[in-house]
């Protein structure tokens, strides 16, 4: 269960994010939309704690983590996979999964579910072929399902997704968006952020949607399937107001 | 098989050597790699194994063993020291990071002199090594060989380490981006400290080991610091093999260079060097190309800036001198009271220079005379490293070419004061134009890097081509000069300043003019934006070899300057030292103001001569404690305490992503309003 209340937080030039609150429960899917610039990867990154929030707190199961290093945040359980994948550029598919796994500590049964680098070869077996290729050598695609094992190897209890569907093709945004709900349905709460309101629309419990760093509407995942002429509106919304 | 024979000591040796200059280097390597730390003191880190090694060295397996642990213990901590030291400096950049480690290893040196004596240390091996074994027919000391041996078993274990391990892949991976390590549950704080205190260790194991080979003394770290870069620049960063054959390759040149060919050997390093640059830099950038024959008339980037620039197309990709030329085009802004408040300082320089001569003593006079000419060697320092981005440690080298060249003609009898400054000037430029293509390939740190191993290797140059420089004596007793044709030579203190500043005065003109013209803007653009610069059809490779080549006959100039002022010419005058005051200056003044810069060069002689009368003998030490106040407490120099109204482009610090570059020119976003 991820909880985010007033969160707030900007560059060196002015605040980005305001007073966001949000909170995702374990299993589910929350699906974060806006244009470019409402501050989604602003979100994204003060979670994971690569950026300090200016105000508000991060809690992850109760537990305040808020403006904690990165590498605390990453081991108290919060999986990042970021925009543009960022997978290193010099190291192997394999010294990847390597690096990456960090079983929860002995006695930590809180986990939704413990990865390791065999069982995420089975869900992503795409990587298994390619164990001895560099981060760069991959495709997009493999480069996404990359990045998205290195952080399942945490055993996350919280997924962020940073527009993991990015300059994919279409079969590939399926099997992602099919990935998304296979790893919500372990246990993860999956906190998804995208440009698309299709992509969220398939997949979230509830929408938030993001307006220049304030959150203008919620809706849950039902109501969007129902009917998307709200959430296009706050969209279109956004389109003409700026 | 006679060849062989006689050489096959020398090329032993060679590799024993280089060997050890690849475990020291690889430290380097790591470091500047993997941490972003290119550690200046990486000489001194040695040093300290070394001293600590010879000091516990009594011929016995145990005090090997003993010097070892402590050696590579203590420099393992200082490494590690290093990592806390920079680490507050990371977010201004690489720059901030290594002068914090050059005014180290400035203090660090002074420090070991202090503890051990200016005398080298004679270092005992253990006895049972202290024999010789045959080698094919030769006697061979057991102990290299046994060097050797460990030499390799180290390199291998660092190599295994870093390429087989998961430590490894967290040092690689943090080399590439720090922030997704963390993501993935790392400290990458963790990981700089652990890669600064390996390379410290690496170096102290080394330094244990190889004591015996380049024994401690008050030249160590300097001599272990150029070697080990020059290997570094040789091998590049990419790969640890590389390093190793660059490693030995200079090894081999330092000894079976010597034995093969030992006239010409001081110059084989400089010459592989530029020989691997240049190389490199046609293979590895077949793009630079492309960008550097634009055709200037067809072209439609450069019509489009023609026309939106008012003027025909065809000239508008001309280089920045010939903006120089044309500058009214531009419209000039006329001077606003801005302006006067930035003039200001200049004007109440000015003033207080030309009153000097009536305020100081014949001494301090002479002194002010050689602030002059450090002022400009720190003004073409500026120029490189705050307008073309292009950090130098090296502008020390045309400065000797200018002061050796008039050292020269003076002594060849040509005293009248122009000629010597204008042949001076021509020198430099035309070494700066040789070296160029070396330095304006690299960005960065690197070019520190590059720079320094030019510089230290023109050093060395310096002190072995004896007929031109006079060697370790230096030059004295050629006549001095004339201030014009058909004066007298200038003897007085007072004659002599007065010229400098003329000079001075005139060269500094002269610099802001340029840097204030559009050609300014262009190496500011260039700094700021390159890719943007080379999209909108700039030959930004052209631009920044013009401004190293005017960097360099500025430099010379002030070389000459400095010959004709102080009346004699020593090595240490061109050496290290002075590359340091150079870089200094510049960064006490804020790397983008020139009047800073030569602001800073007088602050530097008048505290480096106020103090060697109370304090004799500690001027590294001085200087490096003021290095790393100046880095600590102004991070913008003295330009920075004018709240930002320096002359030039705001600051070293790196640009805010949102905001635009100082693009001199129309951007391509013009496309937007069609």
């Amino acid at each position: 269960m991820l909880e985010l209340t007033g969160l707030t937080a900007g560059y060196h030039g002015g605040t980005v994010l305001h007073g966001l609150d949000l909170s995702v429960p374990a299993g589910t899917v929350h699906a974060v939309v806006g244009h470019n610039g409402a501050g989604k990867t602003t979100l994204v990154h003060t979670v994971a704690g690569l950026m300090r929030p200016s105000a508000g707190t991060v809690r992850l199961d109760g537990r305040d983590v808020t403006g904690q290093p990165a590498h605390r945040i990453a081991r108290a359980g919060i999986g990042l996979v970021p925009q543009g994948r960022r997978v290193f550029a010099g190291l192997t598919v394999d010294e990847h999964l390597r690096l990456s796994h960090r079983p929860p500590r002995r006695g930590d049964t809180t986990r939704p579910s413990v990865w390791t680098p065999a069982r995420v070869l089975e869900l992503l077996p795409r990587l298994g072929e390619r164990r001895g290729n560099r981060g760069t050598d991959l495709s997009g695609g493999e480069q996404q399902m990359l990045a998205l094992a290195r952080a399942l190897l945490g055993s996350p209890r919280v997924l962020l997704l940073d527009e993991p569907t990015e300059g994919l093709a279409p079969v590939l945004v399926r099997q992602i968006d099919a990935l998304v709900t296979t790893l919500a349905a372990e246990g993860i709460a999956v906190l998804l952020v995208s440009p698309s309101p299709a992509r969220a629309v398939a997949c979230a419990r509830t929408l938030t949607v993001l307006t220049s760093g304030r959150m203008t509407l919620r809706l849950s995942g039902e109501d969007a399937r129902a009917d998307a002429t709200a959430l296009h509106a706050a969209l279109e919304l956004t389109a003409t107001g700026a | 098989m006679e060849l062989l024979d006689a050489h096959l000591i020398p090329a032993v040796d060679g590799v024993a050597f280089g060997l050890l200059l690849f475990v020291v280097a690889a430290g380097l390597s790591l470091a500047f790699g993997t941490a972003g730390v290119l550690n200046l003191s990486h000489g001194t880190l040695y040093a300290i194994g070394a001293y600590t090694g010879a000091e516990l060295s009594d011929g016995t397996w145990g005090g090997l063993a003993l010097g070892l642990a402590a050696g590579t213990a203590a420099a393992c901590v200082a490494g590690a020291g290093l990592s806390a030291a920079t680490a507050p400096l990371a977010r201004r950049g690489h720059l901030a990071q290594a002068l914090l480690t050059f005014g180290l290893a400035l203090i660090g040196g002074d420090l070991l002199i202090q503890f051990f004596g200016a005398d080298e240390l004679p270092v005992r091996v253990p006895e049972a090594l202290d024999s010789s074994v045959t080698l094919l027919g030769h006697r061979y000391p057991a102990y290299r060989l046994c060097f050797i041996v460990m030499a390799v078993l180290l390199a291998a274990f660092g190599t295994w380490v870093l390429t087989r391990t998961r430590m490894g892949a967290a040092v690689r991976a943090a080399a590439d981006d720090p922030q997704m390590l963390a993501a993935t549950g790392h400290s990458p704080r963790a990981v700089h400290t652990g890669v600064l205190a390996a390379a410290g260790a690496l170096a102290g194991a080394a330094g244990v080991l190889g004591a015996p080979i380049i024994g401690p003394g008050p030249g160590t770290s300097e001599n272990v610091l150029m070697l080990s870069l020059v290997v570094v620049v040789l091998g590049g960063l990419r790969s640890l093999w590389a390093t190793f054959f660059a490693a030995v390759a200079v090894g081999e040149v330092q000894t079976l260079g010597v034995s093969v060919a030992p006239e010409l050997a001081p110059y084989l390093l400089f010459a592989a060097m530029a020989a691997v640059l240049v190389l490199r830099s046609r293979f590895a950038e077949p793009a630079g190309a492309g960008h550097g024959s634009e055709a200037p008339g067809p072209d439609p980037v450069a019509r489009l800036r023609g026309l939106l620039a008012g003027r025909p197309a065809g000239r508008a990709a001309e280089g920045p001198l010939s903006g120089r030329k044309r500058s009214p085009v531009w419209p000039a802004r006329l001077p606003g009271r801005a302006a006067w408040w930035q003039a200001a300082p200049l004007l109440v320089l000015l003033v207080v220079l030309i009153a000097l001569p009536a305020l100081l003593d014949a001494y301090s006079i002479s002194l002010a005379g050689s602030a002059l000419a450090l002022g400009l060697l720190a003004v073409s320092v500026t120029i490189l490293t705050g307008y073309a981005g292009l950090p130098t440690l090296g502008q020390t080298a045309p400065f000797a070419v200018g002061a050796y060249a008039t050292a020269n003609l003076a002594d060849a009898g040509w005293t009248v004061g122009p000629v010597q400054l204008v042949l001076s000037a021509l020198a430099a430029a035309v070494f700066a134009a040789v070296v160029g293509p070396a330095v304006i390939r690299a960005r960065g740190t690197t070019v520190l890097m590059i720079t320094l191993a030019i510089g230290e290797l023109t050093g060395a140059v310096v002190n072995q081509l004896k007929s031109v420089t006079g060697g370790a004596d230096g030059l004295v007793g050629f006549p001095a000069t004339r201030a014009l044709w058909g004066g007298e030579g200038m003897l007085e203190e007072s004659e002599l300043y007065n010229y400098a500043l003329v000079v001075a005065v005139v060269s500094v003109a002269l610099t802001l003019l340029v840097l204030r013209s559009p050609a300014g803007k262009l190496l500011t653009g260039t700094r700021g934006a390159e890719a943007r610069m080379r999209a909108s059809g700039h030959p930004v490779g052209r631009y920044l070899l013009v401004a190293h080549i005017c960097a360099g006959a500025l430099a010379g100039v002030g070389g000459s300057l400095m010959v004709t002022v102080q009346q004699y010419l020593s090595p240490a005058d061109v050496g290290f030292e002075i590359a340091a005051f150079a870089l200094l200056a510049v960064v006490i003044g804020g790397t983008t103001s020139v009047i800073g810069a030569l602001l800073g060069a007088g602050l530097i002689v008048a505290t480096r001569d106020w103090v060697a009368g109370s304090w004799p003998g500690h001027g590294p030490l001085l200087l490096g404690v003021l290095f790393v106040a100046t880095v600590y407490v102004l991070p913008r120099g003295l330009a920075g305490l004018r709240g930002g109204s320096g002359g030039g482009p705001s600051s070293d610090a790196p640009r805010p992503p949102d905001q635009p570059p100082p693009a001199p020119t129309p951007s391509p976003a013009g496309k937007v309003s069609p």
